[in-house]
């Protein structure tokens, strides 16, 4: 019993920053039909400028809205220089986004060095309750509050407010929400710039937890957010949560016990779903 | 003579690699409901995308309120004051009718909300199923939807597109009823197919054939021209 | 070579440089060079595969690491489990191929009738599982630290490897050649151009992409199994994403659609990883040459997306019809560049 419940806080704890990194995957290619190969590159990059300035300050809060910052930049630019370009063309797409990918990560390299960075978690987020025999670690329940507070939060967004109405709209059918005199492509940029942001924060919230950081770890995880977003469904908020947690949860019981499948169960996940119903367990439908 | 609300003069498009719109012309007039005329595949449901912008047009030019909208983008046209109710009606399915009809109110100002009580006592259905999603209401109350949020909308035209289309003959007549109250007030350009609709409703007509504007004139002109409705509508 | 239509200007040419490639390890007594010129042909021979899908069909895949990395390692395990004679070479080759042949069959079959992303990514992520069975399947792959082997004896010469692989190019090229210009090469093209219309005409698209695929991949397969015996080493680096990623930056850098840009794209992207990686020492920043060809390959797909080999082609076009249009004095409005 002792052990489930460790199982899953540490699976929730993984699902939740793969749900960060997939929830803003998701809502991009739902409303812009784009995939952005790239996406994980700026996870990484938030996991870099946010650790390094919270070595720099010693405060994990400036860590955090530093990442926030990048990301925001970031998907500015990349939204602009990178996206619009090839608007409609998918496999222009699909090639752009991961030569972006690569150049991110390499810049990586290039800014921060290539080796490997030790991180370690704050002080105030370190150790662990003690919990009849259960033993639970302080930074992982941070994890699960901090991804379940950003559910919420846009969740509130996306059904309670114009924009989120806008968002939900556009991505059941764009041309009508031109034609009621919206400009689509601002919502297009607030949209990527948000989900850069959300990738460079489940970035610096991954360092402490794994860690340690390198310039792959992205691809690593964008792997992950590439498949619980063909789980949950293209295009799906709810969904992606659902599926982020759900390969959380696999991952952390296969990699108890059976831990020469943890990897593979989810891709296995993923081909299953692919092949038999591509559209995901939840769909966002279109107009 | 009346004000030309909206002018096309010699609008082409090209739709990838295919020539659509090949010269189209006509005026539209305010306080009329014109009706764009011509068999399957003529150019009128790409005449209406022009318009709006979805296919901008690639030569020739649009003017709106003697404003020149040819490269306008989409939503700046629809601000402008162009209500746009295409031929799927464009309805966000899984949106209540309440959120559909939101996403269009720009702001809500006295006269918005006058505009909706409006709409709403026009279509006593849409206040009945406020809350329902859209793509759960039946094919006429979505045309009326589609009517409803692009009228809501400020506009000073609506464009609408088929609106006859899939729907049973006494939902129509309540379309049909609709549009004449609402000419009233706004605007109108339709395109249909029906002719019996288009003849009832509609002051002028515009007939295209090869996306190439044939003939433009009075409503009664054409209902007296069996050789024309012969030629380019197949009837009579 | 002797039949008299495959003499056109362009094929002299080739037929030139390919003499050149002959002669040269006999000129240059270099073994850097030699062995720098073999890998370029191998990842030529690669990357050409991956043009059969990406320019041709217009598919992007993720993972054609894998049908290479089959390659190598059929190569490698043979060569080191049986005698390392030719015998075993070539018969390593084949199993490869076939193994190749039946895995990108039936990865075609499952995944190419989703969409481009989707396809992109479950490409990605099969291979990926490829990856992870053969980190963890230690007894025949010995993992990420791979394993050393020995290659036959004749090819203890570096210049005999060298013609070998010369010589697997151009009957690759040929090969290649001959099917894109076969009558169900002109259907992947028009796949290509719009699937859509191809469906409606009549063909049966997925039977052609799964064609086009099984090429590819045994193609690919036969470009590792030279590159394990170049290196007489494999580990799990030849599954790697990284496999890919060359072959596809060498695609559109070279130009995708024409065959002879991707050995264009891979003469460019390995001689520069060469020379680059060598001026390290002095300018840190060319470790990271990589970022060069990133942003090269940017630009590229946003504003050349015919890459190298097609900008010149069509350049070369436009120069030709120019000549014959002052020739014939044509209306000068005519003359609009179209781009497709």
């Amino acid at each position: 019993m002792d052990l489930i419940i460790s199982l899953v806080i540490n699976g929730l704890a993984t699902g939740m920053l793969i749900f960060l990194l997939a929830a803003g995957l998701t809502l991009i290619f739902g409303l812009m039909d784009v995939l952005n190969f790239a996406h994980g590159g700026l996870f990484v990059w938030g996991a870099y400028t946010g650790i390094f300035s919270y070595a720099y300050t010693g405060s994990f809060i400036v860590g955090i809205v530093v990442a926030i910052l990048t990301g925001l930049v970031f998907g500015f630019i990349m939204e602009k220089l990178i996206i619009t370009p090839v608007y409609g063309n998918h496999v222009q797409q699909i090639l752009i986004t991961l030569g972006f990918m690569l150049v991110l990560q390499e810049m990586i390299k290039v800014f921060f060095g290539p080796n490997v960075v030790a991180v370690k978690v704050p002080e105030y987020l370190a150790g662990s309750w003690q919990v009849g025999d259960i033993i639970i670690i302080k930074y992982r329940i941070f994890i699960i509050i901090f991804g379940f507070i950003v559910f919420g939060l846009f969740h509130y967004i996306l059904t309670r407010t114009k924009v989120g109405l806008i968002v939900r709209a556009g991505v059941m059918n764009k041309d009508m929400v031109q034609a009621l005199g919206i400009n689509i492509k601002r919502i297009f940029l607030f949209v990527f710039m948000t989900g850069a942001a959300l990738a460079a924060v489940a970035g610096v919230l991954m360092a402490p937890y794994s860690g340690s950081i390198y310039a792959e770890l992205g691809m690593e995880y964008a792997i992950l957010a590439f498949i619980v977003v063909v789980i949950g469904g293209m295009g799906s908020f709810q969904g992606s949560l659902f599926a982020a947690i759900l390969v959380g949860l696999a991952g952390s019981f296969m990699a108890y016990y059976v831990p020469y499948l943890s990897l593979a169960v989810n891709m296995i996940l993923m081909a299953v779903v692919l092949i038999f119903r591509p559209q995901g367990l939840f769909q966002a439908a279109k107009g | 003579m009346m004000e030309n609300l909206l002018k096309l003069d010699n609008v082409n498009t090209h739709i990838g690699q295919y020539h659509i719109l090949q010269g189209v012309h006509f005026e539209a007039k305010v306080g009329e409901v014109s009706v764009l005329l011509g068999r399957n595949g003529a150019g009128k449901t790409t005449t209406l995308k022009t318009i709006i912008g979805l296919t901008p047009a690639t030569g020739g030019s649009v003017t709106f309120l003697n404003q020149d909208i040819t490269k306008k983008p989409t939503y700046d046209i629809a601000n402008l004051g162009i209500g746009y109710v295409p031929e799927d009606q464009g309805i966000f399915a899984q949106l209540s009718v309440e959120e559909n009809i939101k996403v269009a109110m720009k702001k809500e100002s006295e006269e918005s909300k006058e505009k909706l009580e409006y709409v709403l006592n026009l279509f006593p259905d849409l206040k009945k199923f406020w809350k329902k999603a859209g793509g759960n209401l039946s094919g006429g109350q979505k045309q009326m939807l589609a009517m409803a949020r692009a009228f809501v909308n400020d506009s000073k035209l609506l464009l609408i597109d088929e609106p006859s289309k899939g729907l049973a003959p006494i939902v129509i007549e309540k379309v049909m009823e609709a549009i004449v109250e609402m000419k009233k007030r706004t605007t109108i350009l339709l395109v249909e197919q029906n002719f019996f609709m288009a003849s009832k409703i509609g002051d002028s007509f515009t007939l295209i054939d090869d996306g190439k504007t044939v003939h433009q004139g009075a409503m009664k002109e054409l209902i007296d021209n069996d050789e024309m409705k012969h030629k380019y509508l197949g009837i009579g | 070579m002797n039949k008299p239509i495959l003499l056109s200007r362009s094929n002299l040419i080739l037929f030139i440089i390919f003499l050149a490639l002959i002669a040269f390890p006999f000129v240059m007594d270099s073994r850097t060079l030699t062995i720098l010129l073999t890998q370029i042909l191998i990842f030529g021979i690669l990357a050409m595969s991956y043009d059969i899908l990406l320019g041709y069909t217009g598919i992007v895949s993720f993972g054609h690491a894998m049908f290479f990395g089959i390659g190598a390692y059929c190569t490698a395990i043979m060569l080191n489990d049986f005698e390392s004679t030719i015998g075993v070479f070539l018969g390593s080759i084949v199993v490869g191929m076939i193994i190749a042949g039946i895995l990108s069959f039936l990865v075609g079959l499952l995944t190419l009738r989703l969409k481009s992303h989707f396809f992109a990514m479950l490409t990605m992520a099969i291979s990926g599982l490829l990856l992870v069975v053969a980190e963890k399947w230690r007894d025949v792959t010995k993992g990420n630290d791979g394993f050393t082997f020995k290659a036959p004896d004749v090819f203890k010469d570096r210049i005999v490897f060298y013609l070998v692989v010369l010589a697997l190019l151009v009957i690759v090229f040929i090969t290649l050649k001959r099917f894109v210009n076969s009558p169900l090469g002109r259907v992947l093209i028009a796949v290509r151009e719009n699937e859509q219309r191809t469906k409606s005409l009549g063909f049966k698209t997925l039977y052609y992409k799964v064609i086009a695929s099984i090429v590819a991949g045994v193609i690919a397969s036969l470009a590792g199994s030279l590159y394990a015996v170049s290196l007489r080493f494999v580990n799990t680096s030849v599954l790697t994403m990284e496999i890919t990623l060359d072959a596809l930056l060498m695609t559109i850098i070279g130009g995708v659609g024409t065959l002879i840009g991707p050995l264009i794209g891979s003469v460019v992207i390995e001689s520069a990883q060469h020379y680059l990686s060598g001026l390290a020492r002095d300018f840190p920043i060319f470790e990271r040459w990589i970022i060069f060809f990133g942003i090269i390959y940017i630009l590229a797909v946003i504003f050349f997306p015919k890459g190298i080999a097609g900008t010149l082609q069509s350049k070369y076009y436009q120069w030709k019809a120019k000549k014959v249009q002052t020739t014939n004095v044509v209306p000068l409005s005519k003359n609009k560049e179209s781009s497709e």
